[in-house]
């Protein structure tokens, strides 16, 4: 059918890129050629071995960590008070808890980068984090949100007439249930965070400077395929991030996709 | 009769607490940035001088005035592709008869969305670049390639909002059109299309506002000669050093994106995005 | 009948915004009776329910249960059990934990609970299947469970909130007769909501009808069928037809097209007067002899089985609704005479003064 080649054509072109990275992360020469002229791992020894991209790593964990582990308990706290008690000013709330989404990545980063300067912590570690609690928050918001809406509220009444306090029912109900939620809400934490790049190039020094940064920096000034390995290792680890995920949420329900389930 | 007549736990302002510090936070670096813009530029010097509307008239100026256009023609280009692009894998994600597939095109869908704008920019510039493709006009570097690579870039979003849309079309109503006779053709121009238009609307409405302020893709993609809003934004802070006269460029960003984004959202009649 | 009191309710009062959810109820339940809370959705009902369970707070008024206010009183405090029409199971809990749920918020061991789980899920007839998720069970299994989940910890009232709505015909029909013997069983005060006057009629020891926020009528089955006190239950119980009427003398009244009819309610009517007359389908004679015979035209003719509905149309345009044991010989269309004996008309008793609204 005409309508299914349309379709393929279009992830062929969506999966395009992907394909010639992973060919040239394989090339055994520093210039692209097709077919390639010999297979060989020494981009991946280049990647893995390259000081600045290992110091970058090491920060990427620490600042994706940190933000995560901090966004998640602020956005589902915000989630639980906007879905369940609807205060007033709801729709405002909810507005400014996703503006991180709509404001411009460079003007969120230069106004990091004045603070962070008038701070004096530039170099620090800190400066990043708080900027990525800012930037992952919406994600933690919306998929907790989704989760507490899908909650029956009956159910906390059932447990409060069966004698559980507010905190046990919160503690043997609400939680349980909304665990899938706070799950999908830590991976796209994590995966937001270990990607971000625009607002995090502004408040990077060499020091503490994050992988996606340090990669900019390897792009703008070398050409050799190190870059093809270390991007293939990205995509293998998100692909079985988003696999795995899909195996244990079923992403489509998430993001409200086909059928009534 | 009402489901938060008396909710459990704790005050809803003790639970809102931690987010609203959280954009406090927020809302001094962008006052920070605001302030920046109206103050006055010392050259080879981080220090500023008193308030001054300089940097807001050099925005003004012919060179600057092309990026700026250069930045809307630029997205909206991009919105419309990607939207016709992404409609028909919404189609076939929200269409999917079984989960394997549908699993399948997710994945598919989502992987370039996680993967980060650098490795995908990177990998278009192999793309574009490369020496076994031989692309018949000269793309990398060049306004033509941004556009593919911004493209490129906001398909998994437009994807993803679009096959919600449509999976909200209970498929009786298309049957129903059926039964009256309507052909698949006329299905999709008559019923699908129309009640999918508000995820048509919100789809383009962020995809337009991301693109406003792209910077990776212009960056790499562009070499230095196509440039857009957030390059310029960039080369004035981080290779100039003037804070100031970047500030007042990233200020007028954010008030033009957080502006067409409500002039559309009322023209559209969404409530934001 | 007139028990103790367990659960009273004194001039509460719960608005919404400008809507007055429930309007100074006065309500006592006695030990060990069944009272039902019937009205159409709106009325008031499922929130005096979430006011007695504590669910919803009222804006005035008290509510105490054995003669302790409890207002104030979180619901986790109330000891109450609440059976949800949505059933409300725990999904990510076996059945067996969703029973347990109560008793090990009560500190009980783990062992304990086990043996009061199984003869809670035996008194619903459902032995054995503590290991199963509620979403593998039937509609009607899992309300089981959810009665058992509140019986089991030995609530002092039992409050259900329409908990055969969710049920088809059928099942809702034996689900019926079933809760009736285990509230019998156990003897425990119940306070059942629910917008079906059939279930209202069969299970109650006493009705409650309310609207509005108001309760119209608060009495025995038969009392609230044979003698609705306003106008609005009869109207709500039974499919009835109203005729206003104008009374000549004590025993005669006039129809708005003229006709005249013979009226025995027990007592004399006040000459001059414009009344409401209540007829029950079951009331009306068709083809008949005996008192106040008319002439009417068969509108409608509907076979539901084990009776009839007629629809007949009288000279002055008036309609009345007839019931008819098993299957009629009749036609939309068709001339006859009906008849109602002087006896079978209600009149819905007056309002205090003041309450003119409904």
């Amino acid at each position: 059918m005409a309508g299914r080649l349309v379709v393929a054509a279009l992830l062929l072109f969506m999966t395009l890129p992907t394909v010639v990275v992973i060919v040239a992360s394989f090339n055994a020469t520093a210039i692209l050629s097709f077919p390639p002229q010999g297979v060989s791992l020494r981009w991946y020894e280049n990647a893995l071995t390259y000081p600045q991209f290992r110091k970058a790593a090491v920060n990427s964990v620490i600042v994706t960590a940190a933000s995560a582990l901090l966004a998640l308990p602020v956005g589902t706290a915000a989630a639980l008070a906007l879905v369940r008690h609807r205060p007033r000013a709801a729709t405002a709330l909810n507005a400014m808890l996703l503006s991180p989404l709509v404001i411009p990545g460079v003007a969120a980063g230069l106004g990091f980068l004045i603070v962070a300067a008038g701070l004096g912590l530039l170099q620090s570690r800190w400066i990043l984090i708080v900027a990525h609690v800012v930037l992952v928050l919406p994600f933690v918001v919306r998929s907790v949100a989704v989760s507490v809406a899908n909650l029956d509220p009956m159910l906390e009444r059932a447990a409060a007439s069966l004698g559980a306090s507010p905190w046990r029912a919160f503690r043997r109900v609400t939680l349980p249930l909304l665990r899938p939620g706070l799950f999908a809400a830590l991976l796209f934490a994590v995966i937001v965070s270990m990607n971000e790049f625009v607002v995090s190039l502004f408040i990077s020094t060499r020091v503490n400077e994050i992988l996606p940064v340090a990669m900019f920096t390897y792009v703008v000034n070398y050409t050799d395929p190190t870059m093809a390995a270390l991007s293939t290792l990205f995509i293998a680890a998100t692909f079985v991030v988003v696999f795995v995920a899909d195996r244990l949420l079923d992403l489509s329900r998430i993001f409200q996709i086909g059928g009534r389930h | 009769m009402r489901g938060t007549a008396r909710p459990s736990g704790l005050p809803a302002f003790l639970l809102l607490a931690p987010s609203l510090l959280v954009l406090a936070i927020f809302a001094v670096a962008l006052g920070a940035l605001f302030q920046f813009a109206f103050l006055e530029f010392i050259p080879g010097s981080l220090k500023t001088g008193g308030l001054t509307d300089k940097n807001f008239r050099a925005v003004l100026a012919p060179q600057y005035l092309r990026y700026i256009w250069d930045t809307v023609v630029l997205s909206a280009a991009t919105t419309v592709l990607a939207l016709v692009a992404s409609y028909p894998i919404a189609y076939a994600l929200a269409r999917a008869e079984s989960r394997r597939l549908r699993s399948l095109l997710l994945v598919l869908t989502l992987a370039p969305f996680f993967t980060g704008a650098i490795v995908r920019t990177y990998a278009w510039m192999l793309v574009l670049g490369s020496s076994f493709i031989t692309w018949p006009v000269k793309l990398l570097f060049e306004p033509s390639g941004v556009l593919v690579g911004l493209v490129h870039f906001s398909m998994p979003t437009m994807i993803l909002i679009l096959a919600a849309a449509i999976s909200h079309v209970d498929t009786t109503y298309e049957r129903a059109a059926a039964s009256l006779g309507a052909s698949p053709r006329r299905i999709f121009w008559r019923v699908t299309l129309p009640l999918t238009m508000p995820g048509v609307a919100s789809g383009s409405l962020v995809v337009f506002a991301w693109t406003f302020s792209a910077f990776p893709t212009p960056e790499l993609l562009g070499g230095g000669k196509v440039k857009m809003i957030a390059n310029v934004v960039k080369d004035l802070a981080l290779d100039s050093f003037n804070w100031p006269g970047s500030a007042a460029f990233a200020a007028v960003a954010l008030v033009l994106t957080l502006g067409l984004l409500a002039l559309l959202g009322r023209a559209i009649g969404t409530r934001g995005v | 009948m007139m028990a103790r009191t367990v659960v009273q309710l004194e001039r509460v009062t719960k608005s919404y915004g400008a809507v007055r959810a429930l309007d100074a109820i006065e309500l006592a339940v006695y030990e060990g009776e069944l009272l039902s809370l019937l009205g159409p959705s709106g009325c008031g009902k499922t929130t005096t329910l979430n006011v007695i369970a504590g669910f919803v707070e009222p804006d005035a008024g008290r509510v105490s249960i054995d003669g302790s206010d409890v207002t104030a009183v979180p619901a986790y405090r109330r000891g109450l059990g609440v059976v949800f029409q949505s059933y409300a199971l725990f999904p990510h809990m076996t059945v067996g934990d969703n029973v347990a749920f109560g008793l090990r918020e009560r500190g009980m061991s783990r062992r304990d609970a086990a043996t009061r789980v199984g003869e809670a899920l035996a008194l619903v007839r459902l032995p054995g299947m503590a290991d199963a998720r509620p979403q593998q069970l039937s509609g009607g299994m899992q309300q089981r469970v959810a009665l058992a989940r509140a019986l089991v910890i030995r609530p002092r009232v039992l409050l259900l909130d329409e908990p055969l709505a969710a049920l088809d015909k059928k099942l809702r029909e034996d689900m019926r007769a079933e809760l009736r013997d285990i509230q019998k069983t156990v003897g425990i005060t119940t306070i059942f909501v629910t917008h079906d006057q059939h279930e209202a009629l069969g299970l109650s020891d006493r009705i409650a009808v309310m609207n509005a926020g108001r309760i119209e009528q608060l009495g025995v089955p038969r009392e609230i069928y044979e003698r609705p006190a306003t106008r609005f239950v009869a109207d709500f119980i039974g499919a009835s037809s109203v005729l206003t009427a104008r009374v000549l003398d004590g025993q005669t009244v006039e129809l708005p097209g003229g006709l005249r009819l013979a009226v025995d309610l027990g007592r004399p009517l006040e000459p001059g007067r414009t009344v409401e007359l209540i007829v029950r389908p079951e009331r009306v004679q068709l083809g008949g002899a005996g008192g106040n015979a008319m002439a009417a035209t068969v509108a409608s003719v509907m076979y539901l089985g084990d009776h009839t509905e007629v629809r007949v149309t009288l000279a002055g345009g008036l309609r009345i609704l007839a019931a008819v044991r098993g299957a009629v010989a009749l036609n939309a269309g068709d001339a006859i005479t009906v008849a109602i004996a002087p006896d079978a008309f209600l009149v819905p008793g007056e309002r205090p003064a003041g309450e003119g609204r409904g």
